[in-house]
């Protein structure tokens, strides 16, 4: 029986996920077989992969927000800016209501500022092309995201009961006596 | 795109998981319950994000399985309408396109949410008219589309034999704004 406690319990950026499936181990060369992470979920990896969201680190995004704060953006504006990075300034239009009213002549200011706050994604990245140029941008990356993957604004509190102690208890016990079995 | 739903679910743990430390089995049975799954208007699930409870270990009598209350998050993948989200296009025939994004293949353009003076090729490629300027939608592009309604259509009780195979959740989508389309349009 499935309760829903919180149909929305927190938006996510195309980055936090990309971020929380590299910190499960997914990647893009063939360590991937062996990591922790399904098949479908490898799908979404690849998919984030070649998006915007490529390049993106914690700082640039928080960069990107604070600088946007003054035109007031609504929720989903701002996601949609992150996710997506729109070059063009017709772009931004479809993606901010009211495009003219709020920016006006500041129009190209802005879109300079987006290009340089959130990295470009480039040339989409062949998955085998040049094994030693992904794995040295994953190196550099990873380097550069900060150590802890916690996600903005939400509530750490894990409460996890552990009756593991008793499960090798028994474990134990069991194996023991089939010893004393054999001996007989 | 993505967000967290938190749920709460009573979970039966097979006895063969019981040599696995609890919150490796559990988030295991988690993973074969709902990963890739749609859940109707809460999106298709892409992963367990975390655990954040696990109550109970009870044993119903008759059963050899113990039964937990875990209250968990998943990353639900769930688009609101009037996002803008990228991705390629999979099919096009007469009636519009069909766009996929690599994990969510049932994105579909119906023709009257094309930008207005489209027309369809017989080489199978829609074109758009723009003041005299034609500008088609190849298969190879990356196309950027808003949202215009996502449907979760109710189980089929029966299916014909060539049926497509059933979607359990649907997305419209439409390119009928400025900025939108093939990103070779407006580059």
């Amino acid at each position: 029986m499935i309760l829903r406690l919180q149909t929305n319990a927190g938006t996510l950026t195309n980055f936090e996920v990309l971020d929380f499936l590299r910190s499960r181990g997914a990647s893009t060369d063939s360590t991937r077989v062996i990591a922790n992470v399904a098949p479908s979920e490898f799908q979404v990896y690849d998919y984030l992969v070649q998006s915007a969201a490529r390049n993106q680190t914690r700082e640039s995004i928080d960069e990107f927000l604070t600088s946007w704060v003054k035109f007031d953006p609504a929720k989903a504006e701002k996601l949609n800016l992150i996710n997506i990075k729109p070059s063009p300034a017709i772009e931004i239009d479809s993606i901010v209501e009211n495009c003219e009213q709020r920016m006006g002549n500041e129009d190209e200011a802005l879109v300079k500022m987006i290009i340089e706050m959130l990295p470009a994604p480039g040339k989409p990245e062949g998955t085998n092309e040049d094994p030693t140029e992904v794995v040295a941008d994953q190196e550099a990356m990873e380097a550069v995201l900060p150590p802890s993957t916690k996600p903005r604004g939400t509530n750490e509190e894990e409460t996890v009961e552990t009756v593991g102690d008793q499960d090798s208890v028994q474990t134990l016990s069991f194996s023991t006596v089939t010893i004393y079995l054999y001996v007989v | 795109m993505f967000f967290l739903s938190l749920i709460e679910h009573t979970l039966r743990l097979p006895p063969h998981l019981l040599n696995l430390p609890l919150d490796q089995a559990i988030k295991g049975e988690l993973e074969t319950l709902f990963l890739d799954k749609v859940i109707a208007n809460l999106g298709l699930c892409v992963s367990v994000y975390d655990i954040r409870n696990i109550d109970g270990g009870f044993i119903f009598p008759g059963d050899g399985a113990s039964t937990f209350t875990v209250n968990f998050r998943l990353i639900m993948f769930r688009p609101f309408v009037g996002e803008v989200l990228s991705g390629e296009v999979e099919e096009s025939d007469a009636k519009g396109l069909r766009l996929s994004l690599g994990f969510f293949k049932d994105i579909t353009l119906p023709a009257h949410l094309l930008p207005n003076p489209s027309k369809f090729g017989e080489d199978g490629k829609w074109t758009w008219d723009f003041n005299g300027t034609e500008l088609p939608i190849e298969k190879e592009d990356e196309i950027r589309f808003k949202v215009h309604s996502i449907r979760y259509p109710p189980i089929p009780v029966e299916q014909e034999k060539d049926a497509k195979p059933f979607a359990p959740m649907v997305i419209t989508a439409s390119i009928d704004f400025d900025g939108l389309g093939p990103i070779s349009w407006w580059v």
